[in-house]
This record gives C-alpha cells, sequence and structure tokens, in this order.
C-alpha cells in the first residue's frame, strides 16, 4: 500500500508515528489504542438490484450483501493486506483441509446465528446451510457468476458442522473463488418464503449487519447484528447506505461531512477533487491502489482487417495509454498499463519488462510504428472500422474512448462510433453480439483466473473476439491445477508473456486511485473487490 | 354545466385508451430483453426462456396487454420485475413527491412571473420591459441542472455546507421536508415564469390597450387597482392553462432535478424503469401520469367552465 | 426586395430586444456555416501537452481534459446545435403543420379521431416521450432530431389547428369553396399563408426549447454522441466534472447555449408581437 509520508504525516497522533518508525503495514500500532463501539458508518452507495447475490453481479447490491451475509473463506482486510494482494482467512469455516486434489472439507464455526429476523429467526447455521446455498448457486436460473463454480461436481453434508465439495478436476483457485462476494451464504426459509430473495425482507445473513430498512431510491439501513459470531465485532452500531446518484451531489455530500468515506465505487475520492478535498476536511485519512478495473478493446478476430496480428499490435502500439490517463478525473495522470492479468495483482501479474520485447512494444505509444506495422499488413492508407460502446458508463468513459478514438486517428485508422444504450449495450455487444470492434469495461473479479478462463477458453460468455488458441487454452487450464503458487505464477507470467506476443484484445490502463475516509474512522483500509463488509467489520469510529 | 362536464369525460376516455396502448407497446420495442439485462453480461440460452416464463413475457403481446389492462380496471398494476414490490404501492410513495415538487415550483413561478408581467405590460416598450423580460429569459435559458449544481457543489467548497443527502419523509421532519424541495422548485419556477409572464404581459396590454382604459389608469391609485383586477381577470384562463401544462410537464419531466437533489419521484422513476426494461413499472408510471395530465387538464377545463360564463352555455 | 429591407429596418426600430435576438441567431448560423473556416483547429484534435489550460492568446477559451481547444469546441458545437435544433424543429412544424391543416381543414370524425390521438400524445410530459422514443431508437444525432420533432409536434399541432379554423371559417375561402376550387389549392392559397404567422412564432422558441432539450439528454446520457461537439455535452459531460478545476470547460458552452435560448426566444416574441393580429395596433409605450 503507498501511503506516502505526507499521508503518514497527516494521519496524526505518536501512536502512527510510532509505526512508521516500525514499518508502515505493521497492524500493532494501530490497534494501540482501544477500538470504540458505536456510531454509525455513513457511506455513499447505490441502489441495489434485488437482494440476492445469486442473481447478479452487480456491485450496487454486492457491496450491500457483503455487509450483511458471509461465505467460506474471506479476504483479509484492513491495514496490514497490501491492495492487490488477497490473502485469505475463515469466515464461516474455521478451519479446512484438502484430503486430496479435488476434495475440500471445511469444518464450519459453531454458534453461527442468522440475523434474527423472521422467517429464519437467528437459528444456528449448519453444514445444510451450506449445501443449500451452494446447490442452489449452481441450479438456480439465471446465475451470472454460475460458471465461477464449474469444478464443483457435489457438495455433502459430512455432519452438523462439515461439509465436503468434491471437484471435477483440480481447481487451485477454488478457495479463492470461494472468497468472492458471490459466494455469499443465503437462507434456504428465506428462499421458501419469498420466492427469490429480491425483497429487503429476504435479506438475512449471517454477516455483521442486519437488514432493518430499505427505502427504494433513498437509503439502506443496517444495524448490528446482535450474535454476529466474532465476539465483540463490528464495532459501529450501524451502517447507512445512502443512494445517491449524482456524482457532483456525492461529492458536496462528502466535502459536507455527510459521508465518512470516499464518495464513490470502493470508496474512492477523484483524485482531481483531491485537493479541494483536503482543505476542507483537516485529517482526512488517503491510501492509494490500482483499481482492476480497465478499458477492453474486444475485436472480431474472423473477421478482416482483424484477423491480421500486425494490425492488432498496430492499434495497440497506435494507443497512447498515458492520455487516458491524464484526461481521466479519477487517476489525473495516476495509471498503469495491463497486461493480460491486470497489474492490480500484485501477486500475479507480470511486470511490462518482464515481457518479450514484442509484447513490451504494445505499450509504447509510437503512432509511426503502427503505420508501419498497418502497411506491411496491407493497410497503408489506414482502415476504417465501426466501433460500439455505451455511454453508460458515464462522461469519464467516454473520455477515454475519445482519447483512444484520436490516438486511432492519428495512426490511420478512422471509428465511426456506435453508441448503444447501456440496456441494449448488455444485451447485445457484451454477449458478443456485435460488428467488429466493441470497446467496454472489465474487472470486476478478485482472482486473475477469471480474467484468462472467461476471456480466452472457447464457448465462455465473454470471449467476445472469438478466442479459439489450443495452447491458449492448455495453459490455462494447466495453471488453474496446479496447486504450488511459485509454479502458477510462473505459468500465468507465460500465458501473459503469449499474449502479448498474440494481442487477441487490447488491454487499457488501470487507474491508480486514491481511497479517502474521514479522520474519524480507524482500523480501515482498501483493497479491490466488493467486500465492503470485510472492511468495515473490524473498523471503528473515534468520535 | 354538468353536460359540459360530462362531455369532457367521454372525450378523456378514448385518450386514455390510447395512451394505454401507447404506454403498453413502446416500452417493448426498446432493444434489449429485460431478462438478458438482468443477468447482466452472463446470459445462456435455456436460463432465459426460464427467467422469461416466470416473468410471464413468453406470451403473445396481445394477451399480455388485455391481461394488463384488465388488472389495471381492478386496480392491480403488476410488480416491479427486478425488486418484486408492487408498482401502485411504489408509485403511491412517489407521487406525493413529485406532486409537491410541481406545485411549489408553480407557486414560484406564479410568484416571479405575475409581478414581472405586470411592470413590462404596464412600462411597456420601456427599459424596465426589456430587462424584465430579458431576465425572464435568461432565467429558462440557461440549463437547470446547471444551476443546481453549482448550488449544490460551490456552497460544499466555500463553506463546507451540504444538506443531509437522502429523502427527509415528512413524518420524520416536517420542515426538513419541505425544505428540500424549494431550491429545486425555485429553480424549476425561474424556468417556467418565462412562459407565463409572456402571456400575463399580453393579457393585460390586451386590457391596456383600450383608450378608456389608460384614461381611467391615469387618474389614481384607485383606479388603477380596478384595471389591474379587470386585466388579471381578463388572464385567469390563459394562466391557468399554461399553469396546468407545466404541472403537467413537471410531473414526468423532472428526472434531472430528482437525481441531483435526491428526490424519489416519479420522473426518476420512470427514467430507471425504462433503462431497466420493468415493463410493470413503465406501463404502470405512464399510466399514473397520463392520467394526472388528463385529471389536471379536465380540472383546468371545469375552473374554464366556472370562471367564463360563456362556455357553459 | 427593398420593401423587404424596409421592413426589418422598422421591425428593428420597433423591436430591439427582437433585433437584438435576430443579430444572435445570424450570428449563430453563421458560426455554424463557416466553423470549419473560423475555428483554429479541428474539434476533436488533441493539442500536445496543452491539458485543462485557463483561457489564453493562444487558447481563447482554454482547453479541456483531453487537450482540445474549448473555442474550436464550442464553435464546431454551433453546428451541432443549429442541426439538431433546425432539425427537429422543422420535422415538428412539418408534421405539427401536416396533423393541425388536415385535422382543421376536413373537420368532421376524421377530426375528432386524430384530436383524440393528439390527446393521448400531448398527455406525456415531453421528456418522457423524448426519452421513451431514444430508448427505442438508440443514441445518435439523427436520433435526437427525430425524437425531439416528433415530441414536440403535438402541442404545435393543437396552435396550428385553432389558426386553421379561424381561417376557414373566413369569407375568402367560404368563398373559394362555393367557386368550387379543390382542396389542395385552397389550402395552399388561402389557409397556409394565413397560418404561417403561428408557425413562423413556434418554429422560433421552438429551436431554442431544441436546444435545451438537447443538453437535458446529455445530461441524462442520450444527447448528440462523441465525435462531434455538442455544447449539452461539453456542459454536462466533463465540464460538470472539472468544474472547480477548470470552470471554462463548462462556462463557455453554457454561455453559448443560454445565448441562443435568449436570441431565439427573443426573435419568437417579437415575432409574436408584431405578427400575431390580436396585439396588432397596440398604441405601445407605458401608460403614464
Amino acid at each position: 500500500m503507498t501511503i506516502s509520508r505526507r499521508d503518514v504525516l497527516k494521519l496524526g497522533g505518536t501512536a502512527v508515528a510510532v509505526g512508521a518508525a516500525r514499518g508502515l503495514l505493521a497492524p500493532g500500532p494501530a490497534a494501540a489504542q482501544a477500538p470504540k463501539r458505536g456510531g454509525v458508518f455513513r457511506i455513499a452507495g447505490f441502489e441495489p438490484q434485488g437482494f440476492d447475490p445469486q442473481q447478479t453481479l452487480s456491485y450496487r447490491s454486492l457491496t450491500i450483501l457483503s455487509m450483511t451475509h458471509s461465505r467460506l473463506v474471506r479476504m483479509k482486510a484492513g491495514p496490514a493486506v497490501r491492495p492487490g494482494t488477497t490473502p485469505l482467512e475463515p469466515d464461516l469455516a474455521e478451519s479446512w483441509s484438502q484430503p486430496g486434489d479435488t476434495a475440500y472439507v471445511f469444518r464450519l464455526r459453531r454458534g453461527v446465528r442468522w440475523h434474527p429476523r423472521p422467517p429464519v429467526n437467528g437459528r444456528e447455521l449448519t453444514a445444510d446451510d451450506v449445501k443449500y446455498s451452494y446447490e442452489r448457486f449452481l441450479t438456480v436460473a439465471g446465475n451470472p457468476a454460475r460458471s465461477l463454480l464449474d469444478p464443483v461436481e457435489k457438495i455433502e453434508v459430512l455432519d452438523r458442522y462439515t461439509v465436503r465439495f468434491t471437484l471435477k478436476e483440480p481447481f487451485a483457485w477454488f478457495l479463492d473463488v470461494l472468497a468472492s462476494t458471490s459466494m455469499l451464504i443465503v437462507a434456504r426459509e428465506a428462499v421458501e418464503t419469498y420466492g427469490d430473495l429480491k425483497k429487503a425482507e429476504a435479506c438475512i445473513g449471517t454477516g455483521p449487519w442486519m437488514m432493518e430498512r430499505y427505502e427504494p431510491g433513498v437509503r439502506v439501513t443496517l444495524t448490528r447484528h446482535p450474535e454476529y459470531f466474532l465476539s465483540g465485532l463490528p464495532y459501529a452500531d450501524g451502517v447507512e447506505i445512502a443512494v445517491e446518484r449524482d456524482p457532483a451531489s456525492r461529492f458536496a455530500a462528502f466535502l459536507g461531512g455527510r459521508y465518512d468515506f470516499g464518495p464513490e465505487y470502493a470508496m474512492v475520492l477523484r483524485r482531481l477533487d483531491l485537493d479541494v478535498a483536503r482543505q476542507r476536511k483537516p485529517g482526512l485519512q488517503t491510501a492509494e491502489f490500482v483499481l482492476p478495473n480497465m478499458n477492453m478493446t474486444w475485436m472480431k478476430l474472423d473477421q478482416k482487417p482483424f484477423d491480421d496480428l500486425r494490425v492488432r499490435r498496430a492499434m495497440a502500439i497506435a494507443t497512447n495509454w498515458r492520455d487516458l490517463v491524464a484526461a481521466n478525473a479519477w487517476a489525473h495522470g495516476h495509471g498503469v498499463p495491463n497486461p493480460a492479468v491486470p497489474a492490480a495483482f500484485q501477486e500475479w501479474s507480470i511486470p511490462l519488462a518482464e515481457l518479450p520485447p514484442e509484447g513490451r512494444r504494445l505499450y509504447e505509444y509510437d503512432p509511426a510504428e503502427a503505420k508501419r506495422l498497418l502497411a506491411e499488413a496491407g493497410y497503408p492508407s489506414g482502415f476504417s472500422t465501426p466501433v460500439e460502446t455505451t455511454a453508460g458508463y458515464g462522461p469519464d468513459y467516454m473520455d477515454g474512448v475519445q482519447a483512444q478514438l484520436q490516438n486511432w486517428k492519428a495512426a490511420g485508422i478512422e471509428s465511426e462510433l456506435r453508441l448503444k444504450e447501456y440496456g441494449a449495450f448488455l444485451a447485445t455487444t457484451v454477449a458478443g453480439k456485435f460488428d467488429k470492434v466493441a470497446l467496454g469495461l472489465f474487472g470486476n473479479w478478485t482472482e486473475p483466473d477469471s480474467y484468462l478462463y472467461r476471456l480466452y477458453v472457447p464457448g465462455q460468455p465473454s470471449n467476445a473476439g472469438g478466442v479459439n488458441d489450443d495452447k491458449l487454452t492448455e495453459m490455462i487450464g494447466l495453471q488453474r491445477r496446479t496447486f504450488d503458487a511459485r509454479r502458477r505464477r510462473e505459468i500465468l507470467w507465460d500465458i501473459q508473456r503469449y499474449l502479448s506476443q498474440k494481442a487477441y484484445y487490447l488491454y487499457g490502463p488501470s487507474f491508480s486511485v486514491v481511497v479517502a475516509w474521514d479522520a474519524a474512522v480507524r482500523n480501515f483500509a482498501p483493497n479491490i473487490g466488493h467486500d465492503y463488509g470485510g472492511r468495515l467489520v473490524a473498523a471503528w469510529l473515534d468520535r | 354545466m354538468s353536460g359540459y362536464v360530462l362531455h369532457r369525460l367521454v372525450v378523456a376516455i378514448p385518450s386514455l385508451l390510447i395512451a394505454s396502448f401507447i404506454v403498453f407497446a413502446l416500452p417493448r420495442l426498446i432493444p434489449g430483453d429485460v431478462v438478458q439485462l438482468m443477468l447482466e453480461e452472463q446470459a445462456s440460452g435455456s436460463n432465459l426462456d426460464d427467467l422469461r416464463a416466470t416473468l410471464g413475457l413468453d406470451r403473445p403481446i396481445a394477451t399480455q396487454y388485455v391481461e394488463w389492462l384488465g388488472r389495471v380496471v381492478r386496480g392491480d398494476l403488476g410488480e416491479s420485475l427486478w425488486t418484486k414490490r408492487p408498482v401502485l404501492g411504489e408509485l403511491a410513495r412517489r407521487l406525493p413527491v413529485s406532486l409537491e415538487l410541481g406545485l411549489l415550483a408553480v407557486c414560484f413561478s406564479v410568484a416571479i412571473a405575475l409581478p414581472v408581467g405586470i411592470l413590462a405590460a404596464v412600462r411597456q416598450d420601456t427599459v424596465a420591459d426589456y430587462i424584465a423580460r430579458s431576465a425572464a429569459i435568461l432565467g429558462l435559458s440557461v440549463p437547470g441542472y446547471w444551476v443546481a449544481t453549482l448550488v449544490i457543489v460551490l456552497p460544499a467548497i466555500w463553506w463546507g455546507w451540504s444538506p443531509a443527502p437522502g429523502f427527509v419523509d415528512f413524518r420524520a421532519n416536517p420542515w426538513g421536508h419541505l425544505a428540500q424541495f424549494v431550491l429545486p422548485a425555485l429553480i424549476l419556477g425561474v424556468a417556467s415564469a418565462a412562459a407565463l409572464m409572456r402571456m400575463t404581459r399580453a393579457m393585460l396590454l390586451e386590457v391596456l390597450r383600450q383608450d378608456y382604459v389608460r384614461t381611467a389608469w391615469s387618474k389614481g391609485l384607485r383606479e388603477r387597482a380596478v384595471v389591474l383586477r379587470h386585466g388579471m381577470a381578463n388572464a385567469i384562463i390563459p394562466v391557468v392553462t399554461i399553469l396546468g401544462l407545466h404541472v403537467a410537464q413537471l410531473f414526468g419531466g423532472t428526472v434531472i432535478f430528482e437525481t441531483i437533489f435526491g428526490l424519489p419521484g416519479m420522473g426518476l422513476f420512470l427514467f430507471d424503469a425504462i433503462s431497466q426494461r420493468d415493463y410493470p413499472v413503465i406501463q404502470g408510471a405512464n399510466l399514473l401520469i397520463v392520467a394526472v395530465v388528463v385529471a389536471t387538464n379536465l380540472l383546468v377545463d371545469l375552473l374554464y367552465a366556472v370562471i367564463d360564463p360563456r362556455i357553459r352555455s | 426586395m427593398r420593401a423587404s429591407a424596409a421592413a426589418v429596418w422598422r421591425f428593428c426600430r420597433r423591436k430591439p430586444l427582437g433585433a437584438a435576438g435576430g443579430l444572435i441567431v445570424v450570428g449563430l448560423v453563421a458560426l455554424a456555416l463557416f466553423g470549419d473556416r473560423i475555428a483554429p483547429y479541428d474539434y476533436d484534435e488533441t493539442i500536445a501537452g496543452a491539458r485543462m489550460r485557463p483561457p489564453s492568446a493562444r487558447f481563447w477559451m482554454g482547453t479541456d481534459n483531453l487537450g482540445r481547444d474549448v473555442w474550436t469546441r464550442v464553435v464546431f458545437g454551433a453546428r451541432v446545435s443549429m442541426t439538431v435544433g433546425f432539425g427537429a424543429v422543422l420535422l415538428g412544424t412539418a408534421l405539427a403543420t401536416l396533423i393541425g391543416v388536415t385535422s382543421g381543414y376536413f373537420a368532421g370524425g376524421y377530426d375528432t379521431v386524430v384530436q383524440r390521438v393528439v390527446d393521448a400524445w400531448q398527455a406525456f410530459p415531453f421528456l418522457i416521450i423524448v426519452l421513451s422514443l431514444m430508448a427505442v431508437l438508440g443514441p445518435g444525432r439523427l436520433n435526437v432530431i427525430l425524437a425531439l420533432g416528433v415530441a414536440g409536434a403535438a402541442g404545435a399541432s393543437r396552435v396550428i389547428r385553432s389558426a386553421t379554423v379561424a381561417v376557414i371559417g373566413s369569407a375568402y375561402v367560404e368563398g373559394a369553396r362555393a367557386l368550387g376550387c379543390g382542396h389542395l389549392r385552397i389550402l395552399a392559397r388561402h389557409v397556409l399563408p394565413n397560418v404561417a404567422a403561428p408557425i413562423i412564432i413556434l418554429a422560433t422558441i421552438g429551436l431554442g426549447s431544441a436546444i435545451l432539450a438537447e443538453s437535458a439528454l446529455s445530461f441524462l446520457g442520450f444527447g448528440v454522441p462523441p465525435p462531434y461537439p455538442s455544447w449539452g455535452g461539453m456542459l454536462s459531460g466533463s465540464g460538470r466534472s472539472y468544474m472547480y478545476q477548470a470552470p471554462w470547460m463548462a462556462l463557455w458552452p453554457g454561455l453559448a447555449i443560454s445565448l441562443a435560448v435568449y436570441g431565439f426566444n427573443m426573435l419568437g416574441d417579437a415575432l409574436r408581437d408584431v405578427l400575431d393580429p390580436r396585439l396588432r395596433g397596440t398604441t405601445g409605450g407605458p401608460i403614464r
């Protein structure tokens, strides 16, 4: 986590200064002050799209559900965790073992209680609940995250507190996948009573806070779960998520002290606004990290001229990723280029210096070289192509699109921008139905496997370009089966090297964003993913 | 009189029916199936059809329309496809918000337009008239969302002041509840004041151009008061017409203000429903908006009949 | 020729505000027509090393976050705004005239049915119709024109119908009918010229509304799509994001919108004063 010296000094207090001497990442000093119970976290959030973690991929719902539900394992949170790394720790499962390559046995904590709300009424969570929840995950109609658990063959209850998963084949990412917010465990009675989990009344979990009130279009109010299984937690009495649509209003409210955390997704404060915010809010705490979300360019690989590697490489070389980073208000000049595994994944993404020369070349802006490649491929005066995308991601995104298309124009690639309405875009373009080139965003996953499996394996939903490369598919399969982390990383690096030479898709940069939280908030730190609950459960307010 | 009212009512019914059909058919023309949207990016064949069947979207359109109409007549507007909450309930929550905003905006509009219109008419073609008319037009030529943004962001930056986010319910805090409407209603009111001002000015001019009126005016304050009353009485009908139109337009056309000021009104509800292809909500909300507009127009017509005896016969 | 020049001069003297509005309109149209010769850069040209520069001698209105000259984009934005405005108004007026005139002229059952449809159509708030149409058609400059034109036609058709009804009762039309003149002849020679005044007034004011509506659509994500700069898009997009750090990004397109709407409305007002028979012969001047 790159906290600058300036930030550390601003955090104030001798406790933290001591921490600076011992090393910024040591957990000790942050906990030196005794946590206070009480207070309500106020967050700028979004309108949830129902309360069913198995029917949505949207951060709008999952960020809220991460506060009310739990899963077997979860990502560690807190100032000791470097953002972009995903160390796991027990959540509902107090321990687990792997008797074989394809078998996992989880021993659940005893005394975990569901929220004291009808129809579940605070009874104890058992292995049957886990089995039920995951079987629903695998069978319920319309689960967009379903393929995450493709390798699972069956789930068995061994005894009241023990569950066994049997996989069809070894899957080294299984635990990481289980830590994702899509794996939140739901209650059978809620599903059976309400038919589905769209209503707020059905939002019943085992998480640190419970659903108290949902006012559509206004706010979601959560209150402490009196029998949360980690005793003493959560410190905060409740969480209030205000549904605030307009970024300008959100920012104004943040400045006015109405929110305890940065007003955007992942508690981000736009870097553009950082100076103003620091003036208005003395003692503001900040941290920086790289978001995994990135602009992606999909091309239909079976159509001219995108079937020619030289053309694809020319398009990459013609794009100046630094332009995009400079033009964006969140990044305001700070960002990093992405290989096939986003740079946000500190442990798995390959440093550009390790790429082969042609791969590195892709990230070095050179319109002259791009033109030369195009001429070599038979397009000396460039070519023209339709480009589909949507304005639904907001004006910041559209600025980035324009920057990219301008870059291409300088190299002779004329684009005919075809904008689609957001819904139509999701239904067609993202599903692969587009005409040659499509631009979009990608980056909701918290493990690197999804960035390769979903995009490059034939038949997978995000494989919009139609990639069918046996060698690649085999390598992706291999890393999925390799348990040794070091060896797996080598394979991932090989894949990224290979992909940098193939340029099947073009990757835009990721932004290095600033996350901000109020001076009164303690023991909080950001990370990738939607797990607001994990990051807030041990945080507290000093007011 | 009752014959007139009856006639207007009868005439309204076919309009409502036509409107209901438009309301039903139009959203279904929007590309992108609601089911595909629900699954965001990861749709796969068989799942979609199951989901469609669950939502009742697999039957022929005509059947769906007739069924829907039947339920509407019984007061059942169905459930949202996304949240499963009854549409009527949601509308009942949001209708008052839009109504309050609209009515308050109209109040501000009248409060601005009437004095300015009178001034402009009385001082026709002088500097005062030019300034008044310019100011009114200026009020409508600055995009509302821009003024709204300035009004919200600048105080926060300069003084660290911002209203608490989230809508305040009337029961929780009556004054706070009303206060949150003031700014958006003011901005909306200023924008719609121009048309009203024009009308007031024109109507008053029509009265004032008669020589005997001008003579009366020059005689003193009491006569002036009489003239003004006479002029305003003349202006009432077209003014009320315009106000009626404005309330109607304000009803669904306040999406932007609802977004910026965080007011859970009809406009935003409908806009979201369109984006999400939530057909029952689109249909229900549209139908309600149309019904309110028709009712408002009817009310205006009734007011006409009351005010202007010529119409009654 | 001389007569019309004299008429224009009289108009300017009697209605200085309207003349000012007219001047603004003429200026904007000129900007739209000759934009590419006036603007120093290309509308999507990014100038290296010139991000978010305040107004200066080199960049009269500053540059935006992508390094594009704001003055250039405002000039080209005039072209876009005029195209959208005139296009929408042309379409809307044509539609409204067709419906209003035929409905008023042929009367009877046709009129009743058409008026019920117009009622239904007018019952929808303007923005709702536009948004629904845009959702169906998808983003695009032509679609914006279509949506704005269709949405605005209902109310206008009412006014035109009233004017038509007033005209057909006149002696001229009665006489022409008695002489056995064909419908088309009557429409062309008698009805349309007399309906011209309200049409002109509606069109002029409609232009202002169209520009405002486009800016509202931009805020909601349905405006004129890039790469064409539209004032609404500049104002509601990154202009809003950077409003504190680079206010010039929003200030100039905002002023342009306001100026355009002001001009069209003032002109329309003045035309109405001059052409509206009810107000003709107003002695004018303040009452003492």
